[in-house]
């Protein structure tokens, strides 16, 4: 239910990308697409660059147009449009090295291993509703109001991922793969199991009753040996991206099921993993109950003998024990965010061969539409998304993708991917947003993908 | 195909920052019955306590602080006026004082007072400075009170602290 209550973004939705299968790098978005190459090698660390940048809220437009309009005035709009769903988000990935070839027997190599390394910065911010109202207003005309808590929720990790893939072409019908992942955790920042309320509501003993539940954290690791004390060298960012960082585990696994000559169905799950966060480690916790209702200084305690001081001194102490913020080094877990795709892809538009005069069994399709579903895992509620794509292969050595989406951030969301070869040099370039581009500051969100590679193609054209 | 252009936008804007939040807190309050004022059968007619309090002096409110309203409200329900005298000290040095006056009930029914002291410019500035609060009950003086005294004394405060956050200049 959650799921289809609204259509949330994407940030790291490749719509263009996926079931793209003239490039390699679609692999990593369905382990078990279909291949076309018998070999190929990524140029190092530019065969895959990835970006995207969005937020479900305010654009910078929003807050900063130069319009006359005062600045506060705008930002308090901004902060009232919005609620805690809201959110901001970057992803960027930057592939190191990859490769990948075919094996099985001599007649037909219908299986395939693909490899690589690659570096992945994700960040997500929520909107922190409730701590914007209280700093913007105060709580005079929020009394009764309950201010969650959890309404901060962000999570930041730079990590380098090794993964191996296998792909197996079991029949021509029926694709499927695997892919294994190590991650390694360069840095990470999360602050997504915040719990807890303040609320000021009418008193009994006075106007009012100041109700603090707090149960606040901000979990790190890779964070506190960059501190220049520490002796942390770059060669030390090196190792971390080499497996010396905190390590998890994770797979990607898919199928692509032909349904009939041109009909074809594909899905996929990606980063079903997580992250052992062991070393390296400060975690500041914040954690307390108390309710202050002012004080009572003329006659503390009836009898207790206690001053009035005395009495206030222990107030203040029960606030610092509220706000005292605790650093711990416990190990946690995080789970990195689970992407899942399908499509469904109608080909058509038969390619004759000038040659033999003759059509192909399954590649000799000149267009296809399809739809493609999207959804992630995210800290609040899973983000989705769903594509509309007309494929088309313009002439030889040149495939074109085109996009229309509708997410959280817009629904005016049209992407366009061309992929080029020259031989085996192969090139690829694609952006969505293209309406947004107009005003780039008003942009919800922006993506763009490009790479180089070295594509050895099985003898199709 | 792309017209990669912009509209005008100015990041200079984030120097007009500013917020207004208002925050309220409970302050002083108590709930006393007539025979409080009574020790051994003999009449107090002056209760005094103090607390030392940073609060007012903390960085963030000495930036941050724009105007403080004290609300006090009393019900007497006792045959007797009362005055509460709140002495604002640094250190030793007197800033502040003020006194609310609380009528007595002849006939036991209640008698409420409001009060509101606020703090601004000069007041404002002796507020940033104090450091320490001096209560003052006291007993005004009427019909004595014994054991058969009726009614109670009941007070309630708040302070509301009005900031400016941004833009100070």
């Amino acid at each position: 239910m959650l799921l289809f209550s609204w259509f949330v973004s994407s940030s790291q939705n490749k719509q263009i990308l996926y079931g793209f299968s003239e490039l390699p790098q679609a692999l990593l978005l369905n382990p078990g697409g279909k291949i076309t190459n018998d070999w190929f090698f990524g140029v190092p660390l530019l065969s895959h660059i990835h970006v995207k940048g969005g937020t479900s809220g305010a654009t910078l437009f929003d807050i900063f147009a130069d319009d006359g309009i005062d600045f506060n005035a705008k930002l308090q709009n901004a902060i009232n449009r919005m609620d805690s769903k809201d959110f901001f988000s970057a992803n960027q990935q930057l592939e190191v090295f990859s490769g990948g070839f075919a094996f099985g027997n001599a007649y037909e190599k219908n299986e395939y291993l693909s490899f690589g390394l690659y570096q992945e910065l994700d960040f997500i911010l929520y909107f922190p509703k409730d701590y914007a109202v209280l700093a913007l207003e105060g709580n005079q005309n929020n009394i009764n109001r309950v201010f969650n808590a959890n309404d901060l929720s962000a999570n930041a990790e730079l990590i380098s991922v090794f993964h191996l893939g296998y792909n197996k072409k079991v029949n021509k019908n029926f694709t499927f793969g695997v892919r294994g992942k190590i991650y390694s955790s360069i840095l990470n920042l999360n602050s997504t199991k915040n719990r807890g309320t303040f609320r000021t509501v009418p008193g009994v003993n006075n106007f009012y009753d100041h109700i603090f539940d707090l149960d606040l954290q901000v979990r790190t690791s890779g964070i506190v040996s960059l501190d220049g004390d520490s002796g942390f060298e770059p060669k030390d960012l090196t190792k971390r991206i080499l497996f010396g960082g905190n390590l998890g585990l994770g797979f990607d696994v898919g199928f692509t099921q032909l349904l009939n000559k041109q009909w074809q169905l594909s899905a996929s799950l990606l980063d079903v993993g997580f992250i052992r966060h062991s070393k390296d480690i400060e975690n500041n916790v914040l954690n307390g109950n108390y309710t202050f209702e002012g004080i009572n200084p003329i006659f503390p305690e009836t009898g207790s003998g206690q001053t009035a001081d005395e009495y206030w001194s222990e107030i203040e102490e029960d606030f610092e024990d509220l706000f005292s913020i605790d650093k711990t080094t416990t190990k946690y877990t995080t789970w990195r965010p689970v992407k899942f795709n399908a499509s469904l892809d109608y080909a058509f538009g038969e390619k004759v061969e000038e040659t033999c005069n003759c059509t192909k069994e399954e590649s000799g399709y000149l267009n296809a539409i399809g739809m493609q579903v999207f959804a992630m895992s995210r800290p609040k509620q899973p983000q989705v998304s769903l594509t509309a794509y007309y494929y088309r292969r313009l002439f030889e050595g040149l495939r074109a993708k085109a996009t229309y989406t509708i997410d959280s951030y817009s629904f005016t969301n049209l992407g366009l991917g061309i992929s080029a070869h020259f031989g085996s040099v192969n090139f690829y370039l694609m952006a969505d947003n293209f309406l947004e581009y107009k005003n780039i500051y008003n942009a919800q969100s922006v993506s763009l993908q490009l790479g180089f590679n070295y594509i050895f193609n099985k003898n199709e054209n | 195909m792309v017209c990669s252009c912009v509209e005008e936008i100015d990041f200079n804007q984030t120097k007009d920052f500013q917020i207004r939040p208002v925050l309220e807190s409970s302050l002083i309050f108590f709930d006393e019955p007539a025979n409080s004022f009574l020790d051994n059968g003999t009449e107090i007619t002056v209760i005094q306590d103090f607390i030392i309090i940073n609060f007012f002096n903390d960085e963030f409110i000495v930036d941050n602080l724009d105007k403080a309203e004290f609300k006090f409200e009393t019900v007497n329900t006792i045959n007797r006026a009362f005055e509460l005298q709140v002495d604002l000290f640094n250190s030793n040095q007197l800033e502040h004082s003020f006194t609310i006056f609380q009528e007595a009930s002849s006939n036991n029914s209640e008698n409420s007072t409001s009060y509101i002291e606020t703090f601004e410019g000069n007041t404002l500035q002796a507020l940033k400075r104090t450091n320490v609060l001096v209560f003052t009950l006291r007993v005004l003086p009427g019909s004595p009170i014994n054991d058969n005294t009726l009614g109670k004394i009941n007070l309630k405060s708040l302070v509301a602290f009005y900031f400016k956050i941004g833009d100070n200049q």
